[in-house]
């Protein structure tokens, strides 16, 4: 079994719906004027540039340079899952507000789901599966595995996304700091105790 | 070998939709109902089978052999045909080349619906006779003539509401088409469930249909019956089309098309003595199952089964209704119906506290189940620890100090008040629909001494692999590393019982023991002849090395298990638990089902801002009875998620639904699951020491969901603290008690 390579046509999410398959002279609907309008476009027209799969995209993803092109609606965890099969980063509610797609956006934590992949041009991203240095498991994944700060395992990826930018930024972090720097990312498992004592335990280790 | 937790952390750990996908894979998407109820006049496909990317659109008519996935009741169709009777009822499954256009097809799908009427409240449906069965009523004692020897009786009503799972991972399911037939990856908790269901539906034979289970993103019971029809459509696209068709729902689909815990009102009146003897309690429960049956009458039992919670009361008549409305059907969640029916008896002896003056933890404690009591179905109570759990969290936490503390606090404030509650649960072990209490293991030993382990166990997060591989190693005394926990497949572990009732350690790892046992017997044999001992039975293996008369010898598991291999020896076991001496009587609805029951108390404090009506959990201290535990640190993590999840359930988890059965709170901005915050200030879970329990391997005690009752005290907790504020409060029983009802509450002459 190979993983369909082939990159998918559309994206999960529809920020603009395509009515036409992208022949010149197509229909587009634009839901975002408030009333369904239509317009003739060209080939040249910016606004059907962005529907096409030809918007130039380069980033770095885990070290690794990336050139690639994207629609103009394809989101930042739709380029990494589906595109470049990083499938680490998980998508739980597609909507922002849960925290599972949380990457690193030059070192700062961002939900994947809700940004586009065009807004990450020229940067440099991290996924879960970046942390290691080569086989050896980042501080904050060993304080993961030694506290068990985890159960299903299904936040864990964003969990420890979140916690990796919390301590680059704040490296003495208090338990009230860890909550705020976790208070992103929902873990329905409610591991939210053994989480803290990660966090808490990974910043020790990082300072001793 | 690593293990899962790695995999976890690192991003390897793949769930359903993180597979890699063949070629030729469709996506399939649900066209469903948007009426609660309504008649089908017509559907027009016309339009949406011409849609770009449009493989088929498959309907009833589709389906080879029965249209229905009813698991205890046969009532539910997997395609509705002329009526519709929920919002997210299955009409039609519509497969393209992508999901989106799938779900852009689906868009173009037209019905034609006649209105019919709505209902979505539990007492309605009982009045209008929508019963999704015929009342259930256990009894103990004679309720009647009792209330007449009590002094004091009191009556009100109770209402808790429902609670979406929230598994992180959405339903998902990829079905793949095989020279026999068909493989399906599954996110279920109960492999044979969907494996039987699709049978079915196909009117194949079960043995050509392999479903296979890696693990889930959270389970909770949202899996247990309610992932079957995501495989089953799948299954059916796959097999029509024989093309790989993968399923997975977004949030927002999942949210409002798949069931929840079941919504409660309930009715009690409970009669005690002057001096706190519980002697009479008799309730009702109406219970809001949803459009049809799924799991609702077995939670409906689990409810009776729990309706007295931990105490002994000698006359007890309980009556269960399953309700009948237009809603998703309710299904399985962390204490199936068991919850529900403790919080009743909780808000009885709180409101019987209230009318005689004393605090209520006077009468919890002077109720007590012990050994020689009887559950009120027939069950006689053996190995009871709520007296020792209690008094043990006595000693360790002190109850009147607490208590005192909080008095101490509310005396000097005013704005804020403090609110302490005792919660005690007990929480019988085992399926109560007998028949599920089984299960098997294969286990096979490698001739480089690594074991693989398949059991119908499914890891969900609780630990179950975890816990397998310490019940083999510990029998091997063999290192983990060399144990690997297989996929669950019901290939090679047929007939699973569903991974739920908290019993997947228990019989899982019991059968997984014996399968070992087995096969350590026969290496033993093997170790006497390589030693030339006479008497295999003075041989034992430790750390790996084997053992005769307890002096070590210097044959280790690896040249043991060589010698075995080359010596003709069977290196595998296929072995079988079943729970021994349970029963219950369903016609007279007396018996003793289970097979043992967990224990714990906990002691809760919570601060009310009488002001803005939020409230902020400073402190749950537990003793818990986790029998000899398997792996102390699973165990207390599965304590604090379900302490999360019983907290979240009695206070900030609403459901909203408006009355034509729509659901208003469809996001995570709109339902709020605990976060971070959420957890208590302090979290205290203590062992109970000298538990012990025959029927866990290793004399361990069943953890997923007894500890989630913990969580009602909050509400009891919250509810003193107003009491301190406002001391004529009128005391109200309606879960989850959300900051907006606790304002209301406080300020009721403050029109909203």
């Amino acid at each position: 079994m190979g993983r369909n390579s082939k990159s998918k046509g559309l994206s999960r999410r529809q920020f603009i719906t395509r009515a036409g398959t992208g022949a010149v002279g197509s229909y587009v609907l634009f839901p975002a004027l408030g009333k369904a309008e239509t317009k003739n476009l060209s080939d040249n027209d910016p606004q059907q540039k962005y529907l096409l799969g030809d918007n130039p995209l380069s980033l770095s993803v885990n070290g690794k340079n990336i050139k690639t092109k994207v629609r103009g609606n394809t989101t930042l965890v739709e380029l990494l899952r589906d595109h470049l099969n990083l499938t680490g980063t998980k998508v739980a509610c597609n909507n922002g507000e849960c925290g599972s797609c949380s990457v690193l956006l030059d070192g700062k934590v961002v939900y994947s789901c809700h940004m586009l992949a065009l807004d990450a041009q020229g940067k440099s991203v991290t996924t879960v599966e970046g942390l290691m240095d080569g086989n050896k498991l980042s501080v904050v994944q060993q304080a993961f595995i030694e506290k068990d700060g985890l159960q299903c395992g299904f936040c864990t990826p964003g969990q420890v996304m979140a916690a990796t930018a919390l301590l680059s930024k704040n490296p003495h972090p208090t338990k009230d700091e860890v909550k705020e720097g976790m208070s992103g990312n929902f873990c329905r498992c409610g591991a939210y105790p053994k989480i803290i004592d990660s966090v808490l335990t990974a910043a020790e280790k990082l300072n001793s | 070998m690593k293990r899962d937790i790695e995999n976890h952390v690192t991003g390897i750990s793949k769930f359903v939709d993180d597979f890699p996908t063949l070629d030729g894979t469709l996506e399939a998407y649900l066209f469903y109902s948007e009426k609660a109820h309504a008649e089908i006049l017509n559907i027009d496909y016309a339009s949406a089978l011409k849609s770009e990317g449009v493989a088929d659109i498959l309907t009833a008519n589709d389906i080879p052999g029965e249209n229905q996935i009813g698991g205890i009741i046969k009532d539910e169709m997997l395609f509705a045909e002329h009526e519709v009777e929920f919002i997210g009822e299955p009409i039609a499954l519509v497969i393209a080349d992508t999901k989106e256009n799938a779900k852009k097809a689906s868009n173009k799908i037209v019905v034609e619906y006649k209105d019919l009427p709505v209902v979505t409240d539990p007492r309605e449906a009982y009045e209008k006779g929508l019963l999704i069965r015929p009342p259930q009523i256990f009894s103990g004692g004679d309720v009647d003539s009792a209330w007449s020897g009590c002094d004091v009786v009191v009556e009100g009503k109770v209402d808790s509401g429902g609670q979406e799972h929230l598994y992180l991972e959405t339903q998902a399911s990829y079905a793949v088409p095989t020279d026999s037939g068909l493989k399906i990856y599954s996110s279920t908790q109960s492999p044979t469930v969907v494996q039987r269901t699709i049978s079915n539906v196909l009117n194949i034979p079960m043995h050509r249909i392999e479903v296979d289970v890696l693990r889930l993103g959270g389970g909770f019971g949202g899996k247990e019956d309610q992932a079957t029809i995501w495989a089953v459509l799948s299954a059916l696209a796959a097999y029509k089309l024989n093309r790989p068709v993968k399923l997975v729902l977004s949030r927002m689909d999942d949210l409002k098309i798949t069931g929840k815990r079941h919504p409660y009102s309930s009715d009690y009146k409970i009669g005690l003595s002057k001096d706190g003897k519980i002697l009479a309690y008799e309730v009702t429960f109406y219970q809001n199952a949803g459009a049809f049956a799924d799991l609702s009458t077995a939670i409906l039992e689990r409810t009776l089964f729990h309706a007295a919670n931990c105490y002994a009361i000698p006359n007890v008549k309980a009556t269960g209704i399953s309700c009948k409305t237009n809603l998703p059907p309710n299904t399985a969640f962390r204490g199936f119906g068991g919850p529900q029916g403790m919080f009743v008896i909780e808000a009885a002896l709180h409101k019987a506290a209230d009318v005689m003056g004393i605090d209520v933890d006077i009468l919890q404690q002077k109720n007590l189940i012990a050994d020689n009591d009887v559950y009120f179905y027939g069950q006689k109570v053996e190995n009871a620890q709520a007296v020792n759990s209690w008094q043990t969290a006595d000693e360790k936490f002190n109850l009147d100090k607490l208590k005192k503390e909080v008095r101490n606090f509310n005396e000097q404030n005013e704005r804020f008040k403090k609110g302490f509650a005792v919660m005690p649960i007990s929480f019988g072990i085992s399926f109560t629909n007998s028949f599920l209490n089984q299960a098997s293991a294969l286990v096979h030993v490698y001739t480089d001494g690594s074991v693989g382990v398949s059991t119908a166990a499914v890891e969900m997060g609780q630990g179950v692999n975890e816990k397998i591989i310490e019940v083999c190693s510990r029998t091997f005394s063999i290192s983990k590393n060399r144990i690997k926990i297989e996929t669950t497949n019901t290939t090679r572990i047929a007939n699973t019982s569903p991974t739920a009732a908290s019993t997947g350690a228990d019989l899982n790892g019991n059968a997984a023991k014996i399968a070992c046992d087995n096969i350590l017997e026969r290496l033993k044999i093997i170790a006497a002849q390589e030693l030339n001992a006479k008497d295999s039975e003075k041989l034992s293996i430790e750390n790996e090395q084997v053992y005769l008369e307890g002096q070590e010898t210097d044959l280790g598991w690896d040249e043991l298990i060589q010698a075995a291999y080359l010596s003709r020896t069977n290196l595998s076991s296929h072995a079988y638990y079943a729970t021994p001496d349970i029963y219950f009587d369903r016609d007279k609805n007396i018996g003793s089902p289970f097979a043992y029951h967990v224990y714990g108390t906990s002691f809760i404090t919570v601060t009310v801002d009488c002001l803005l009506g939020i409230y902020k959990f400073d402190s749950v201290k537990i003793v818990h009875d986790f029998g000899k535990s398997l792996h102390r640190l699973i165990d207390l993590g599965q304590a604090e998620g379900a302490l999360a999840q019983g907290i979240g359930w009695m206070t900030m988890e609403e459901l909203v639904q408006s009355a034509n059965g729509e659901l208003k709170s469809n996001t995570l901005s709109t339902y709020k699951i605990p976060d971070i915050y959420s957890v208590p200030d302090e979290v205290i879970i203590e062992f109970l020491e000298n538990s012990e329990n025959r029927f866990g391997p290793f004399n361990s005690k069943a953890i997923g969901e007894p500890p989630f009752m913990y969580g009602i005290g909050v509400y009891f907790a919250i509810l003193n603290a107003m009491k301190s504020f406002d001391p004529n409060l009128e005391l109200f029983y309606n879960a989850p008690i959300t900051p907006e009802k606790v304002l209301l509450a406080l300020y009721p002459e403050v029109k909203v």
